[in-house]
């Protein structure tokens, strides 16, 4: 039982004294009929004899010994008041007056004892509904609140594991990005070195042919200013001609300047390409020329592909793509990446570039190792990757896909293990041709 | 206890037959009431009932004046036994100061017997009575009805309880008597442990009880 001050606990068969039973107001009717019927005076006293109503003429001295009359009023089968009665001289009836008065009275204490306990028992009943309504109420209020601070917290964990996870995402994107840069410059410099080290090579040998030009051309200055015979100095210049080997000289020098021009022209087509990269967050969109990419970058890459690669290239010219160039780019050296890395030798790469029906579409195939089919459908994932740990970070395909996807279009992956893998880029038709291409781009 | 009056030298007891829904608890009444007495006793109040079905309680009180002039009012009370009159089983079982635990005999009403006696257990441990020193006395009811469990056979499922079991029929007046006596023994025996009425109050067991158990 709840303790609670305000509560009206009985205890069911707790003593009662008569006049917790009966009011003044119920006993007062029956005494006053009492009265009338020629009763003189009527009193109810309580178990302390203590009267509870009286009613009647006040006893005068003059009428001497009242003839009085004691009838007991049970309560539970015992005896708890007395009904006091005084007859009007005498009247014959005052018997029987008496015993149905005392029959009245039992009667309302008895109906009344019967009410009180059929109410105590109610209101325990009751005061225990509402105990437990009241206790399954604050049960009911701490779950809610436990599942309110649960559902807060969880909402706030939410969010830092997000935070946390786009940071480790920003991370790795960055990390992924300097791998490729680092792979790219290894790959660049190589590609500079050769040029460059012709063109030294060249420089250094023109550099000696230019000392024995001068030779030669101090030769001619000294005979001139000798002022000797024409003859003299035919045979002497003649013979320094052929010691310092100049016609082979002259012919060589020029061979040696195209070669080095070349080289240039070479060095400046890498750092062009390199400048692709460097405005990789450049994120305006741009028209792009797919063919003209695709192109580079499988020259680009050339020094990364593995010993006997065969490639087969069927890139036709289609009209321009309105996208983030340096992403899509990005997104086909992912594609392209893959495919070189799924093969230690032996690759076969062919890339396909069509239109099909209103869409462009950009085929990488390989016959590497392929993809189980359990990780099909995760290669998606951030960082979900198949290689060893410490190479790569896994991301290219989502790095790709996001690229892609910006640009409206899709990707799909079809792979056999041992077989090879294709990867299907659908990508939405462009809208300019590429011979002139659409600057308004929205 | 329901009330002890060191002053006035008076004592109130309660005393609950308990038990599941018609198993005979105011038959039990009804059956003292015919058989014991008038003096010493009080009428049998039977509260409102529908279909002869007791919703609330009834009660049977019992006087007994010792020697010394102190007195001691038994009252017996029974319970509604249906399952949706808990609330009211716990409310009459508060303070009571012994059980008498009406079981009926018929073998189909056996898993009735032990989900209302299961029921018994945890609402005096709701009110805070301990089973354990509890006087409680079973007895089973409708032994006149064919198709009752063995005599033999209950003895044995209860001996390992060392609860005093009587066997009755309420409605022939048989073993009714010597459950309340029992029951009012254990009681007395209980609150004579808890007051030491014989020393305080020359109030003598055996007297208290055959003044209760008197019969016609």
């Amino acid at each position: 039982m709840n303790e609670a001050t305000s509560h009206i606990e009985f205890i069911i068969g707790e003593e009662k004294r008569l006049s917790e039973i009966v009011s003044r107001a119920e006993i007062e009717p029956l005494l006053r009929s009492g009265l009338k019927l020629g009763i003189l005076r009527a009193t109810l006293l309580d178990e302390d004899d203590l009267p509870l109503a009286t009613l009647g003429a006040a006893p005068s001295a003059d009428r001497g010994e009242p003839l009085q009359k004691r009838l007991p009023i049970m309560v539970e089968g015992e005896p708890k008041g007395t009904l006091l009665l005084e007859p009007d001289g005498s009247n014959p009836a005052f018997e029987a007056l008496a015993r149905l008065l005392q029959e009245a009275l039992q009667l309302t204490v008895t109906n009344n004892l019967k009410r009180m306990l059929t109410t105590e028992v109610h209101t325990s009943i009751v005061q225990e509904s509402y105990d437990q309504l009241v206790s399954t109420n604050r049960r009911l209020m701490e779950s809610e609140k436990r599942y309110r601070d649960l559902a807060r917290d969880l909402e706030k964990k939410v969010v830092e594991r997000t935070t946390e996870l786009q940071q480790a995402y920003q991370r790795m994107l960055q990390q992924e990005k300097l791998a490729a840069v680092g792979q790219l410059a290894a790959g660049m410099a190589h590609e500079i070195n050769t040029p460059l080290g012709f063109i030294r090579s060249n420089l250094n040998s023109f550099a000696k042919y230019q000392n024995r030009m001068a030779e030669m051309l101090g030769l001619y200055r000294l005979m001139l200013d000798k002022e000797a015979s024409p003859e003299v100095i035919r045979r002497q210049t003649e013979q320094r001609w052929k010691e310092l080997k100049l016609d082979f000289l002259l012919e060589d020098s020029g061979v040696l300047l195209g070669q080095s021009l070349e080289g240039t022209d070479r060095i400046a087509t890498i750092v062009a390409q390199l400048k692709n990269f460097a405005h990789l967050d450049g994120m305006e969109q741009q028209p792009m020329d797919i063919r003209r990419e695709l192109e580079q970058l499988l020259a680009g890459m050339a020094a990364q592909f593995p010993p006997n690669t065969r490639l087969t290239t069927d890139l036709h010219q289609l009209p321009l793509l309105t996208c983030r160039v340096p992403l899509m780019v990005q997104a086909f050296a992912n594609l392209i990446d893959n495919a070189l890395k799924s093969r230690a030798e032996g690759l076969e790469l062919t890339v396909r570039a069509f239109q099909d029906a209103d869409q462009v579409l950009v085929c990488i195939s390989d016959n590497g190792c392929g993809i189980p089919a359990e990780h099909l459908p995760r290669i998606f994932e951030p960082f979900f990757t198949t290689r060893e740990v410490g190479k790569g970070s896994g991301m290219g395909l989502t790095v790709a896909r996001e690229a892609i996807s910006g640009a409206g279009g899709s990707i799909e992956v079809e792979s056999v293990v041992g077989q090879g893998t294709t990867c299907r880029v659908r990508l939405p038709q462009g809208t300019a041709s590429p011979d002139h291409p659409d600057r308004e781009t929205p | 206890m329901i009330e002890f009056d060191e002053l006035h030298g008076k004592l109130v007891l309660k005393l609950v037959y308990y038990g599941p829904a018609l198993s005979g608890k105011t038959t039990n009444l009804l059956s003292l009431h015919d058989r014991l007495q008038q003096e010493g006793r009080g009428e049998l109040m039977l509260l409102d009932t529908t279909e002869d079905r007791t919703i609330y309680f009834d009660l049977l009180p019992f006087f007994y004046v010792a020697p010394s002039g102190f007195r001691i009012k038994l009252k017996v009370y029974t319970v509604p036994g249906q399952v949706r009159h808990d609330a009211t089983r716990k409310a009459v079982l508060q303070r009571a100061d012994g059980v008498v635990f009406v079981a009926d005999s018929r073998i189909s009403q056996m898993a009735v017997n032990a989900e209302s006696f299961a029921n018994l257990e945890q609402n005096l441990t709701l009110v805070g009575l301990d089973i354990e020193k509890l006087p409680l006395v079973v007895q089973f009811n409708k032994r006149d009805l064919p198709d009752v469990v063995l005599e033999a056979e209950l003895r044995e499922t209860w001996a390992p309880t060392g609860l005093p079991v009587y066997m009755a029929s309420a409605l022939q007046g048989q073993g009714v008597l010597e459950t309340f006596q029992a029951a009012v023994e254990g009681v007395l025996k209980s609150v004579d442990q808890k007051l030491g009425l014989l020393e305080r109050y020359q109030v003598d067991q055996s007297a208290f009880v055959q003044s209760v158990v008197k019969t016609i």
